[in-house]
């Protein structure tokens, strides 16, 4: 295919060279408007209010770093990333746990009742996070989980878990069966097929749910917004919207916290941007 | 152990996980939009009151209305530059893989923080895009993006549209790269040009990546809240208030968790119906093609 497609741009290369090359340009050039609320989050971060008001446009006088330090210090940046990130790991093991699991018998049956149990599924992953937080809510203010890491990773396990399950179905239904028949031809107990023929085989799978999760652990806002209050456990984003807050915009805060929140995704972006780009394209294709 | 018991055991985890934070509070919800709870303490049945209330009140009849407005002003906004950026980048594969990802970029951001940004970017004294028009002579086109009712709503959707149109993109390419070559070889030699080979062949077999598309940031608009919630509040007087922030505010603001779960179940209802109805046509349509 790329054979075809390059014979093909050279063919119009030769024939349009000029017209070709505007062409790109132009591309280009519209790519990079699309950046630059981005390069004006970035290059405003380094300047104060005054200078913002009498130059909305300037470039940065002089570098001020201490923006960063102050918004640093302020958001507790270290310990939320740290939560973030120890919610992440702990929601991506716990889902991908229990979604595999669920996933093995559904994607190996076509009776009615997995039918059912996928149709479900695609019920949950519609249902607006709304419909479901108040009851939530009550039941943890009943149980003592509010404001426990264990309440946010639960509920963040949860909302995961019907993607995760999708996922790992139509992953499973790719493997020959012929392996399965193998160990149990050897005496291999179902849980042990799973557990040493089938579970090993997922990592491709895991890799990008895991993508998902953390995507969804970063930047989601209502579960930490209704779960968590105090700020020791408050993941990125509380603490980028503590800091920010909501009433006045002051660019020497808002800019330096926009860029410390957005710094961990879009850093892990730049370096695995194919594979980020391929899979959650994929993720979403299935 | 019997199979079937094998069976349940695998599934175990997973149903009770579901049934405790999706099937048991959406029927909390349900029984909850019957009374007047007020949070923890004790409540009343009111029957229909709360739906009453939402069906006859034009402050939450017009949240609906800013929800499907803001819908579809970004469906259609964003699928149309998808697909212009898709089609565009596909013919250009030396810039293909740059362009796909820079465009996605934002999509890896948080709604707090692109809300944070462009509301600074709209703000009418030091923001952004005032300076830019003036900087271009345009300056008599300033205005008060996020202050007037007719704009507010167009570039909180703008801001939407600006982090999902490298989303859209990719799901295109990919869409692109599954159009076998010979098929547009066979076209050019045929003598098609440039706009029939994208009308005739690309487009209708581009019919998956549509509805995988329109699907997706259907259902991502209907729950959205977060870019009003930061930009606007759902000011300036309603504009941009959707069922989302008003669900929110309900419960934050004036802590009535009746009325909330009332209206998120209408919400629920809304957007199961839209889902299959868009599924319907769009599966219908792809077979048609």
């Amino acid at each position: 295919m790329t054979m075809t497609t390059r014979q093909s741009n050279q063919f119009l290369a030769k024939q349009f060279p000029v017209k070709q090359f505007l062409a790109h340009v132009f591309v280009l050039g519209l790519v990079a408007v699309m950046l630059l609320p981005v390069a004006y989050m970035v290059l405003m971060s380094f300047r104060n209010g005054q200078e913002v008001v009498n130059a909305p446009l300037a470039l940065p006088e002089h570098w001020r770093f201490e923006n960063y330090a102050n918004a640093y210090e302020k958001m507790s940046y270290l310990r939320s990333i740290l939560n973030s990130l120890g919610i992440t790991i702990a929601v991506t093991i716990a889902v991908s746990f229990t979604g595999a699991l669920a996933a093995y018998p559904l994607s190996r049956s076509k009776s009615r009742s997995t039918q059912v149990t996928i149709s479900l599924l695609s019920l949950c992953l519609a249902t607006p996070s709304f419909v479901t937080i108040t009851p939530i809510y009550e039941t943890f203010a009943r149980i003592g989980l509010l404001d426990t890491y264990l309440g946010v990773i639960l509920a963040f396990t949860a909302l995961n878990l019907p993607l995760a399950i999708f996922f790992y179905t139509s992953f499973i239904r790719a493997i020959p069966k012929e392996l399965e028949e193998a160990a149990e031809l050897d005496g291999c107990s179902q849980f042990q097929i799973f557990w040493y023929v089938i579970r090993p085989l997922l990592g491709p799978a895991t890799a990008t749910l895991s993508l998902f999760v953390m995507l969804m652990v970063w930047n989601d806002f209502i579960y930490p917004l209704l779960l968590l209050t105090d700020d020791k456990k408050f993941t990125v984003m509380m603490s980028v919207y503590h800091f920010v807050g909501n009433h006045s915009l002051n660019p020497e805060e808002l800019f330096p916290a926009a860029v410390l929140g957005s710094l961990p995704l879009l850093v892990l972006f730049i370096v695995f941007q194919r594979r980020i780009v391929n899979g959650i394209t994929a993720g979403a294709v299935k | 152990m019997s199979p079937r018991i094998q069976k349940a055991l695998f599934l175990a985890p997973a149903v009770l996980m579901l049934a405790v934070f999706f099937i048991f509070p959406i029927f909390e919800a349900l029984r909850l939009s019957f009374t007047n709870s007020a949070g923890l303490g004790d409540y009343d049945y009111v029957g229909f009151e709360n739906y009453v209330r939402i069906f006859t009140r034009s402050r939450y009849y017009d949240t609906f209305r800013v929800t499907l407005e803001f819908v579809a002003i970004v469906v259609v906004v964003q699928t149309t530059l998808g697909l212009i950026f898709a089609t565009a980048l596909h013919a250009m594969p030396r810039i293909r893989n740059i362009c796909r990802a820079a465009l996605f970029m934002p999509a890896m951001m948080s709604f707090i923080i692109v809300g944070y940004v462009w509301s600074f970017i709209l703000s009418p004294f030091s923001g952004g895009l005032n300076a830019v028009l003036d900087l271009m002579g345009l300056g008599a086109f300033k205005h008060e993006w996020l202050g007037d009712p007719t704009t507010a709503l167009l570039l909180v959707a703008a801001a939407h549209v600006w982090m999902f149109t490298g989303y859209t993109c990719a799901i295109f390419l990919a869409g692109y790269a599954n159009i076998p070559t010979d098929l547009e070889e066979a076209a050019r030699l045929d003598g098609a040009n440039g706009w029939q080979r994208f009308r005739m062949i690309q487009l209708p077999l581009l019919a998956p990546s549509f509805t995988v598309n329109i699907m997706l940031s259907t259902i991502g608009t209907m729950k959205a809240f977060e870019l009003p919630f930061v930009m606007t509040k759902g000011d300036p007087d309603g504009a941009t208030r959707t069922v989302g922030l008003q669900i929110i505010q309900t419960l934050f603001r004036e802590y009535h968790f009746g009325l909330a779960s009332a209206l998120s179940i209408v919400l629920l209802v809304i957007v199961l119906l839209v889902a299959f109805v868009q599924n319907w046509l769009l599966r219908a349509r792809e077979d048609i093609l």
